[in-house]
């Protein structure tokens, strides 16, 4: 394997081992202490800008499998990671990770001591990086010369709308970059989805009179976004049950006068413990959080907060007063992580059959 | 937090054997520090004189005795405890209080089970009962029925379809499993299962050999909050048991859909039964989407346990000790020596890997058949810590072989036939062969057939081979080095392939600047924990160990337990350490075994998990330069070697590698005593016996008895004759002085040697007096020799003990056969009428 460099904007330098593409490439660097599921990682689109360091250090060993797409064409802009297995377990032996993001053109560097990167970025908070073949000057002038696109919604979701027909209640999910675990987990449920673009109006929503609305999880900040999307969410909140995850939580908490801040390190892992405020239950979930709801602007005649994270005190969850609509930061669909909170999707399907 | 527990008796876990060693100890230990925390009386029954928990408690709350139900009932009575753990005592200490539960002991006397409730206890060794609780959360159940006779057992796995597989019901040891291909296999197996069961009764069920076996480690407190610890992947199918298969963490060829199915399952299984604490749930996955089943709940400490939270530095036992007594996860503060304050609910992320290799008793029992199957054999294991899969694999390589000169053993000399009958009927070299196979080309695929090992190991094994190949290439090669050293290859190692010595590779290295830096190991991934107190050591950029002061020991553990003086070796030197800290030094510990509680992070200030090989010992004498290096028993290659590089090194018990002075063979009187520059300390007199009677050489000698059948004259006149040979003789520390005795003549001198540790464990639990701390004093030159002359060691008391040693021949299936000292898996320990 070809020697490649990560450079960071601090000036820092790590020499590794070129796998997937051989691109150039530039993004955020965010890492993830999950585990397992490093296909659903960097196919899930909240990726889009960012270079992911994986703390698990061997990754690569189980393949590409057919369903573990969080979306079909990931736009990650890398992948760190300590060790890489090129192995292919599906029936045609035929789609390693290696080879996977070399047809989706995605750089991936191995034999990067990941810990120490990790323990760096600690200390920097939230910084950018480069995948690059030479780590000379002019290298570093480009990594410091590009400026990341903050439309990252309009770069990875649907243009237009299609359907995921079934028998059951129906669903509207807008889609912020959609992660396909939620629509499994509508899909186990029956409902017949529609998912529309992120730009979708009110009216474009109510046309197709959703028994509820889904707004899903996406990339970037929420503060990007412009004011209509938050109009859609006040008109929707007050006539259809509402459940909004991710990116679609912080836009839901935005559009009822709460304030968004940006963590200085963002963070993605599934072992922080949460409290379920209501029962006091503790659950385990995957978290991948960079801008959340800031306390002290939560509207308390408006909201009222239902999941807590123990370890950063992050707000994981909100619920409208007089609204059925609720939301949660964390991914409650697992893929990968646990599915502890599973059941928010039963809950969701109960509110639309109380509606009716 | 339950305010009505104010006295627990906790359930030792008895003499080692195969199936636990030291981890039920270890986990014990720490179990008796929480609860002392919590102001928690605790009352502890064992009778493992290797026992470290028995250090720890007050002497008057200690019941030296076996642990069966008749004994454990008269403590109940007599001490009213207002609680009883079986959760540190394996499967003897849950069959014990199964027992009780059953005959109404314990609701007789109002006591009450922790960490297992009372119903729970009945069914988890039940597999029948397991099974219907299985139905009853939704599980896949494999098929099978419960028998009582030969006849019934027949006709079931005809049913069935052989193979199948029998497994007794509330089995009194740790040999839950056998496989049976046809009807004969079926007619020793049952035999054997119903005289293991206590109802006399098996379980007869369809196999799943061939299977992935996965086992997971949760915790779960009152409230029903549960965290998932880790999981582990056994290397090898189902078909060997999970004590005989290599073991890795975390799970490295599992799905997320795979592993979070197991996850609810496990944790839907805890809720049923409503356990707090450590949960070890295993699982069989087959390759088909939703093929799994449960193969066995073991709701308390274990091998797994203990392995993960070496490997995770999760303090399991500690948390578990909280939430016996009904504390919340949410509530458990923990010490400020695990990490921060929430590391209870922290479920734990890992960013290194840990292969754990067994260790079987066969150089010592060479009459044992040597193939692996579902009955345990391995006495012991070792693990490797890596950044990469390969990197740890060889490590715990490196440890399970016992080299001295850190090397692998070649299998270039099986024919093709022989090596093929090995891949399918794996013995003890297992994951030499499938090197040796992989070496002779054959392909990944043909071996995951004939194996069942996921294709996944085959490559990371093959990269072995292929670095291997470009070490030959390059000798003296700068990259050759750094490639073999940062996937694990040792220096001992790579000088062998170079055809030079030791001193030449580390030059090389020290040369170029490839130094190996330590990574903490803690349950965050570097994400919130700074300064763990664990490390292993790989070859990358940042190196997080730094010198921890001026005035350090250094303790080279024994690595994987063996048969022999080993059983005692964690014991000493967890002792040993005790006493470093205690005489002011900072010590780090070097080991390789999961189980060791050794390794407990209370007890030292630094555990560094590498090999101790050479090479690895010098890498960390580099970081911490200690003053001292202490080595519990003696290990000859490596204190020779690092003496002629001029360490300081203490063998202890010392004179170790004195031999011993012998004029015959046939001793039956043993007088131990301690050895000072001023004093000569005679401590116990006793008879030495085999197994079976007189003892006809040394190594016959596993029983000591006391006080020895001599007269008053005879004591009076070995005591003399002992004082004045030693007084000639220039030895220190603690000696055994022999001698043969017939009836009243006056006792001949047979010979001299260096006691055992087994003996010295047996000797601090006679006199009270921790003889481990006094030769630690004594080797850092602390002895206060007028201290020493006032000792009170009677050697004319009267009490009777007994020490025997105990052997594994029947989990190994031989007929009971003379034991050997080098064939001790423990020993057992009385008070009692003999």
């Amino acid at each position: 394997m070809a020697q490649r460099f990560l450079i960071l904007e601090d000036g820092s330098i790590y020499p590794g081992h070129s796998f997937g593409a051989g691109a150039t490439t530039t993004g955020e660097i965010v890492f993830n202490t999950s585990m397992l599921g490093y296909q659903e990682i960097v196919t899930n689109q909240i990726y889009h800008n960012q270079i992911i360091v994986f703390s698990q250090p061997i990754i690569g060993s189980i393949g590409i499998a057919h369903d573990s797409y969080e979306s079909i064409l990931p736009t990650a802009k890398g992948m760190v990671v300590r060790d890489i297995t090129d192995i292919s377990k599906n029936r045609q032996r035929s789609l390693s990770l290696d080879q996977f993001l070399k047809q989706h053109n995605i750089p991936g560097i191995s034999g990067i001591d990941t810990r120490h990167l990790i323990r760096q970025i600690k200390q920097t908070g939230t910084i950018k990086g480069s995948i690059v073949d030479v780590a000379d000057d002019h290298a570093f002038d480009q990594l410091h010369a590009t400026v990341l696109t903050n439309q990252q919604v309009a770069q990875v979701a649907t243009p237009r709308p299609y359907p995921n027909p079934n028998q059951g209640y129906n669903v509207v999910v807008i889609d912020f970059g959609l992660k396909h675990g939620i629509l499994r987990q509508l899909s186990k449920r029956d409902c017949n989805v529609t998912v529309l673009p992120w730009d979708a109006s009110a009216q474009d929503i109510i046309n197709l009179d959703p028994d509820g609305v889904l707004l899903s999880t996406g990339p970037g900040s929420p503060l990007d976004l412009p004011e209509s999307v938050l109009d859609m969410i006040r008109t929707i909140e007050e006539r259809i049950p509402l459940f909004a995850i991710g990116l679609g939580h912080e836009l839901f908490a935005l559009a009822n006068g709460s304030e968004i801040t940006k963590l200085k390190l963002s963070h993605h892992g599934a072992n922080h413990p949460i409290r379920k405020i209501i029962t006091n239950e503790i659950i385990y979930a995957m978290e991948s959080e960079e801008y959340v709801v800031d306390p002290d602007s939560v509207d308390r005649d408006r909201l009222i907060t239902t999941y807590l994270d123990l370890i950063d005190g992050s707000i994981q969850g909100l619920r409208h007063r007089d609204y059925p609509a609720f939301s949660v930061q964390f991914f409650p669909d697992g893929a990968p992580g646990p599915d502890d909170s599973v059941d928010l999707f039963d809950e969701f399907v109960e509110i639309m059959g109380t509606r009716e | 937090m339950d305010n009505e527990i104010q006295k627990v008796l906790i359930i030792g876990g008895g003499p080692t054997e195969i199936g636990h060693e030291t981890e039920l100890d270890a986990a014990c230990v720490q179990v008796i520090q929480a609860f002392k925390k919590q102001g928690i009386r605790s009352l502890l029954i064992d009778n493992n004189p290797f026992s470290v928990a028995l250090e720890d408690v007050q002497p008057t709350n200690i019941f030296i005795q076996a642990v069966t139900a008749n004994n454990v009932q008269r403590i109940i009575e007599r001490e009213q405890p207002d609680a009883i753990l079986a959760s540190v005592g394996g499967v003897t200490a849950i069959s014990v209080v199964q027992e009780l539960q059953e005959n109404g002991v314990l609701a007789d006397n109002d006591v009450k089970t922790l960490g297992i409730p009372a119903d729970a206890l009945m069914d988890i060794n039940n597999p029948d009962r397991l099974n219907d609780v299985m139905r009853h959360v939704g599980v896949p159940v494999i098929a099978s029925e419960t028998v009582g006779t030969l006849d019934e057992a027949i006709n079931v796995a005809t049913k069935i379809g052989y193979p199948v597989i029998v497994k007794p019901i509330a089995p009194r040891i740790d040999t839950n499993r056998m496989l049976c291909e046809n009807e004969q296999d079926m007619i020793s197996a049952i035999s054997r299962g119903f005289s293991w069961s206590r109802f006399k009764q098996c379980v007869i069920e369809q196999s799943i050999v061939g299977y992935k076996e996965i086992e997971l480690v949760s915790m779960r407190d009152a409230m029903g909050t549960q965290v998932l610890i880790a999981g582990l992947e056994n290397i090898d199918p189902i078909g060997i048991h999970s004590g005989d298969s290599m073991v890795v963490t975390p799970t490295l060829t599992l799905s997320n859909e795979e592993y979070e199915t197991l996850r609810d399952t496990a944790f839907a299984i805890n809720n049923q039964f409503q356990f707090t604490g450590v949960v070890h749930t295993h699982f069989a996955l087959g390759s088909s989407e939703n093929s799994y089943y449960v193969t066995k709940v073991t709701p308390y400490n274990d091998r797994g346990t203990s392995l993960v939270a070496c490997a995770t530095g999760y303090p399991i036992a500690y948390v578990a000790a909280n939430l016996y007594l009904n504390q919340k996860l949410t509530d458990v503060h923990l010490p400020e020596i695990y990490h921060f304050k929430q590391t209870a609910l922290l479920e734990p992320s890992l960013d290194h890997v840990v292969v754990r290799i067994p260790l079987w008793p066969f150089e010592d029992v060479k009459n044992a058949d040597q193939h692996l199957s579902t009955v345990m054999k391995s006495v012991g294991s070792t693990i490797g810590v890596g950044r990469s899969t390969e990197e740890a694999i060889l490590k715990a390589l490196r440890s399970s072989q016992f080299s001295p000169q850190d090397e692998l053993p070649s299998m270039n000399d099986l024919t093709d036939s022989q090596l093929i009958s090995q891949l399918i009927h794996p013995l003890s070299s297992r994951i030499l062969v499938l090197i040796e196979a992989l070496r002779r080309g054959y392909q990944i695929d043909e071996l995951t057939e004939l194996t069942k090992i996921d294709p996944f190991y085959f490559v990371k094994l093959r990269h072995i081979l292929e670095i291997e190949d470009h070490i030959k290439a390059h000798p003296m090669g700068v990259d050759a080095l750094h490639e073999g050293r940062y996937y694990g290859f040792g220096d001992g190692m790579i000088a062998r392939i170079w055809h030079t010595d030791i001193d030449t590779v580390r030059k090389l290295g020290q040369d170029n600047h490839i130094s190996p830096t330590y990574k903490g190991i803690e349950p965050s991934a570097g994400e919130l924990l700074n300064s763990p107190t664990a490390y292993y050591s790989t070859f990358e950029l940042e190196n997080e160990s730094q010198q921890i002061s001026a005035k350090t020991v250094l303790v080279l553990g024994r690595g994987g337990n063996q048969l022999g003086p080993n059983a005692s070796a964690d014991y000493f030197t967890t002792e040993m350490l005790k006493q470093l800290r205690k005489s002011g030094y900072q010590t780090v510990i070097m080991n390789t075994n999961p189980n060791a509680g050794s390794l407990t992070a209370t007890l030292s200030d630094k555990q560094i998990i590498d090999p101790v090989q050479l090479g690895d010992i010098m890498n960390v004498i580099a970081i911490e330069h200690p003053v001292k290096i202490f080595v519990p028993g003696n290990r000859h290659y490596l204190t020779r070697e690092l003496r002629h590089r001029n360490y300081v090194i203490s063998i202890l018990p010392p004179d170790q590698e004195k031999r011993s002075e012998l004029l015959n063979d046939h001793a039956n009187i043993g007088l131990d005593l301690f050895v000072t520059e001023g004093h000569i300390v005679p401590i116990l007199a006793s008879d030495l016996r085999s197994d079976r009677g007189i003892a006809t050489t040394l190594d016959q000698i596993t029983l000591m008895r006391t006080p020895a059948t001599l007269t008053d004259q005879q004591l009076t006149a070995i005591i003399a004759h002992a004082k004045d040979y030693l007084g000639a003789h220039k030895r220190t520390g603690m000696v055994q002085m022999l001698y043969t005795t017939n009836g009243q003549q006056a006792p001949q001198f047979a010979g001299v040697r260096p006691t055992r540790l087994t003996t010295i464990a047996y000797l601090n639990k006679v006199t009270g007096i921790n003889w481990v701390r006094m030769l630690v004093r004594q080797a850092l030159g602390e002895i206060d020799e007028d201290l020493i002359a006032k000792l009170a060691v009677d050697i004319r008391s009267d009490r009777r003990s007994q020490v025997r040693g105990t052997f594994p021949f029947k989990q190994l299936q031989l007929p009971d056969q003379l034991g050997l000292t080098t064939q001790e898996v423990g020993a057992r320990i009385s008070f009692e009428t003999l």
